[in-house]
Parts: C-alpha cells; structure tokens; sequence
C-alpha cells in the first residue's frame, strides 16, 4: 500500500472515532476501567510482593559455628531459647537431651553435643585444639565466605560471639536465671559461639538450601523458621496466579469491547464500505481506518487509565499509610513506564486482533455484496 | 438493457462485477476472464470500470468535491492529480459550482450526475448505470442520459439498465431484453425499437 494511501487512511481512522464518539467514549470507558483494574492488579500484588520481600530479608538463618564454646556449652542452638529456662527448678538440666526440634515446632538444629549445665563444664584448657574446627576469627571469617557461595544465599553476615551476646542482652532475651544457668560473665565468660546471620534470596527453595548449610563443614547448629518461609511461599504463589487469571480475563473483556465498537462502526459505514468496494478498493485498504481506529482507542484509553491509576495509587497510599503505618510502598514513578508498556500492549493488540477479526467477518458475510445494501 | 422485474438485469450486473460467480459458461469483462479470476484480482477489474446507482450512494458526510475524490484515493492517486481530475470531472457534469456543496443540498439529478462524476473520474473503460434515472425527476432523466450519451461518443462504453421506455425510444441505442434470465432481443445494429 501507498504512503499516502496510509496517510489518509489514518485521518480517516481518526475522522471515524468522532463521527462515532458516542460509542467510541463508551468502548474507551470501559476499557479504562478494565486497564485500571489491570493496573491495580499489577500494583497490589507489587506491594505484597515487596512486604513479603521484607518479611523474607527478616526470615534469617542463624547459624553457629563449631568453636571452643560450642564444644564447651554443647549445641549453640539450644542455649540460649528463652523457652527452654522458665522452669528450671522442676527440669534437671543434665538429663536434658538435646533436640533437632524445640516445642513450638519451628527451630531445627543439627547434632549437638552436650547440654550445658555449670556443673558439666568441660575446663576450656582440656580442650584439644583438634576437638572442634573453628579455632579463630579468620577461620570463621573464611567459613561466611564459604557460606556465602552456596546457592541461593543472598548475604552472609559474621557475628563474633562478643556481638552476639551484645545482641542478647540488648534484646533482653536473657532469662532472670540465665546467668546461673550458664555462668554468663563468671570464670567461664561468653558462653556462646560465633556465628552468622544467613539471608535467602529465594524462601521457595528454602529447605533445600538449609540443608547445603546443615552439611557445610564447620557449622555447628542452625536456627530457622521454615513455616514461615513456606507460608511466604504459598502467599507470593497465590498472588501471583491470582494476578494471572485477573490480567486474562479482562485482556478478553478488553478484546471484545474493541471488537463491538469496530463492529458498530463497521455497520454505521455500510455506505463508505460499498463504495469502496465499487470503486475497487482491496480489503486491506477498507480495513485499515476500522485498525486505526482500534488502535487509538486502545492507546487514547492507556493515557487515560495512567492518570486514574496513578491518582487511585495515591489515595489508596495515603489511606494505607496512614492507617497501618506502612511507608514501604513502591512509588508510582518506578513502575509507571512497564505499567504503560502494558496498557498500550493491551490497547494495540486488541485494537488490532479485535478489528482484524471484525473485519473479516463483515466483509466475508454482509460486506462481500455492494450493488444492493 | 431493459426487463421487467426478476427478468435477471441485477443477476447480470452482479456478474460483471463480480460480486457473483457464474457457475457455467464464459464471462470476460474488459480483459479479465471472470471464470478464473482470483479474488486478489477482483479491484483491479473493478478499477475499470465505474458504477453508478439508483440510490446514487453519496457521503452524506462529504462534501460533493470529497465524494469525487473518495474514489481516488481507494486507487492510491496523489493529492495534485486528485484536484485537477475532481475539478475537470465535475465541470464536465456541469457541477463545476458545487463542488463545496453538501449532497443533502443538491437536487435527486444533480446527486446522480455527482455519482456519475464518481464513476468517471478514474477513467474507466466501461460505466455499468443501475437504473440511473429512477429517482430523478422525469424532465432531469434526459440530462443524465444525454451527459451518459456524451460519454459514450468520447470512447467509453456505458451499460444501462433501465425501466424508463420513453428514454429508450428518445435515445437510439442498442437495447438488449431480458426475459426470466434470457436475452429474449437485441437490436445490435441501433435503434430502440422494441
């Protein structure tokens, strides 16, 4: 086709959307509200996407190195759970077994020595130095880095033993008869090994990776919470297969209100239509205005649904905050481009496929005839 | 060509124009073997030729220059060649005044004479005229007819259907009848005597 016959075409497109703009105000309303929908869609499940993304970066893997201490105290992991101290009167802390899982079901640790009571205390000077296998800063250094390689961990972060019992007495997670227990700051001193801090990127592959950590030479006991690593799991799956679903559904709706109007316009230029024919246009040419048409629809409906969602957003943002406190939300200025790109995706296609289908079907039935119309 | 009703004279149009496929015999229109022609083909045969209706089928839209002019750009002509064959077609249907005129502002024949403009302006070697004075007052069927005639002397052959017999008569033609789908007579040496 001619440059020029394509130019005239596009006014004619153009021409077609005013001399119908009832019905091309109706299809560009609900399709507004069928973008906005989409784009809500899009930008809820951003949001809860990126909270969880928080909750995950929050859902750390505590792990305890094989030094002195822990050949000392035995199982990192179980010394210092609050739960296990509340009662120690009626417990004998020497029949204590150690454990792979505590009460509340949620921490998992690896095989542990001994159960450490004062009295049960090995003399730190027996120990041999081939005894345990962190011997060192440097070495507990190495092991985070070696941590840090395995896959799907994000960051590895070392916390000495003196951090951790900063951490401990800070967060006031030591019980009121603790210091009995474990002889916190007596001949003994810090009763507990250095260790790391391990972030996931991926919580969907978390028991897979935990158990790569498990088996790393030198980890001595790991702390985690794998329900809630499932529970994000299963939350970000469902969001995003709602998402899907709500997207397609209403790419459908999308496609036949644009069809409809190309159809009503179609019929209210009956009359171009059978000229045309007479005068012997190809069907290519009598289709592209009616694909013009669509497609500056589906374009004009994007930049209108752009402004409503981003004014919706706001709101929405400002109510939300407001009210639960919630500041982390993704601005709207960071997404808009891939939100347009999606909504201007949406207008073309089915102002095209929409149109296309249409046209086809008239000119085949009612539109194969123009001697009588 | 004259007949009455459902003697076969639109069956015949829709077959030179191909919005019907006939199903035996040969049928060539201006060169094109109307047998075997492809669909893709079928607007370049129409190319040659012009129709104009009995409803007339202007734009109400348009104005009568830009009705002209639709049927140049359906061919792909540019915009200078568009004004110089619009404005000489028009003058030639003596509507050289009208061309910034609504359709719904001319008169029943000044309308058909903008729809034989049309039919005109790409130049082609036949005009297939579908009762063209049947909705124009009896006085104004003789101008179409004679601006028709016209067009005829200057090399280009005009096929009418009409119901009109006074304009047979008046006009010294070949006429062919039709009867229930047959030509019942035709007078190819001239004269409307049937």
């Amino acid at each position: 086709m001619k440059l020029r016959s394509i130019s005239y075409l596009s006014k004619e497109g153009v021409k077609n959307m005013w001399s119908n703009r009832l019905m091309t105000i109706a299809s560009i309303g609900v399709l507004v509200a069928c973008m906005v929908l989409i784009g809500l869609a899009v930008l809820i499940s951003l949001n809860v996407n990126k909270a969880l993304d928080g909750l995950e970066q929050q859902n750390v893997i505590r792990v305890y190195f094989h030094d002195k201490t822990s050949v000392i105290y035995g199982n990192a992991s179980e010394k210092y759970d609050p739960e296990d101290f509340k009662d120690t009167s009626s417990d004998d802390p020497s029949s204590k077994e150690t454990s792979s899982e505590t009460e509340d079901g949620d921490t998992t640790s690896s095989d542990a020595t001994a159960s450490a009571t004062e009295e049960e205390l090995i003399d730190p000077d027996d120990i041999p130095e081939d005894a345990y296998i962190i011997h060192n800063d440097e070495e507990a250094r190495a092991l985070c880095d070696k941590l840090a390689k395995i896959e799907n961990v994000l960051k590895v972060e070392y916390i000495s033993a003196e951090d951790a019992l900063k951490d401990i007495k800070e967060n006031g997670q030591i019980p009121d008869n603790a210091v009995e227990h474990f002889g916190f700051d007596d001949e003994y001193g810090n009763p507990l090994s250095c260790g790391a801090r391990i972030t996931l990127s991926d919580m969907s592959l978390f028991d897979e990776t935990l158990e790569k950590i498990e088996k790393t030479k030198g980890v001595d006991a790991v702390q985690s919470q794998s329900e809630l690593a499932e529970k994000i799991t299963a939350i970000e799956e469902g969001i995003g297969i709602a998402g899907i679903w709500i997207i397609a559904i209403l790419l459908i709706i999308s496609l036949v209100i644009v069809s409809n109007t190309i159809r009503v316009t179609m019929y209210s230029r009956k009359l171009e239509i059978s000229i045309m024919k007479a005068v012997g246009a190809t069907n290519s040419f009598i289709r592209l205005p009616f694909v013009i048409e669509g497609v500056m629809i589906g374009l004009v409906s994007a930049v209108i649904s752009m402004g409503i969602l981003y004014f919706c957003y706001r709101v929405a943002m400002e109510a939300i905050s407001g009210a639960l406190g919630m500041a982390d939300t993704i601005a709207f200025i960071t997404v808009a481009p891939q939100i347009f790109g999606i909504f201007a995706a949406i207008g073309v296609l089915s102002g095209i496929v929409g149109s296309a289908i249409m046209i086809r079907k008239y000119l085949k039935k009612e539109g194969s005839e123009f001697t009588a119309i | 060509m004259v007949g009455a009703s459902g003697a076969g004279k639109s069956t015949f149009m829709k077959l030179i124009v191909r919005e019907e496929k006939a199903n035996a015999g040969s049928l060539w229109v201006n060169g094109f073997n109307l047998m075997k022609i492809k669909n893709k083909q079928v607007p370049l045969l129409r190319r040659t030729m012009g129709i104009v209706f009995q409803d007339f089928r202007l734009i109400p839209t348009m104005s009568v220059f830009e009705n002209v002019a639709f049927a140049m750009h359906v061919v792909g002509a540019d915009r200078r060649k568009i004004r110089r064959d619009v404005s000489a077609v028009l003058s030639m249907v003596g509507l050289g005044n009208k061309a910034r005129s609504m359709p719904g502002q001319l008169s029943g024949g000044e309308q058909q004479r903008v729809g034989l403009a049309r039919a005109l302006v790409n130049r082609p070697s036949l005009i297939i005229a579908d009762e063209p004075t049947g909705n124009v007052d009896p006085n104004l069927s003789y101008d179409i007819v004679a601006k028709l005639t016209e067009i005829n002397k200057q090399g280009t052959t005009i096929l009418m259907v009409t119901h009109d017999h006074n304009l047979v008569r008046d006009f010294q033609h070949r006429v062919i009848m039709l009867e229930e789908g047959r030509i019942v007579a035709d007078n190819a040496a001239g004269g409307g005597n049937i």
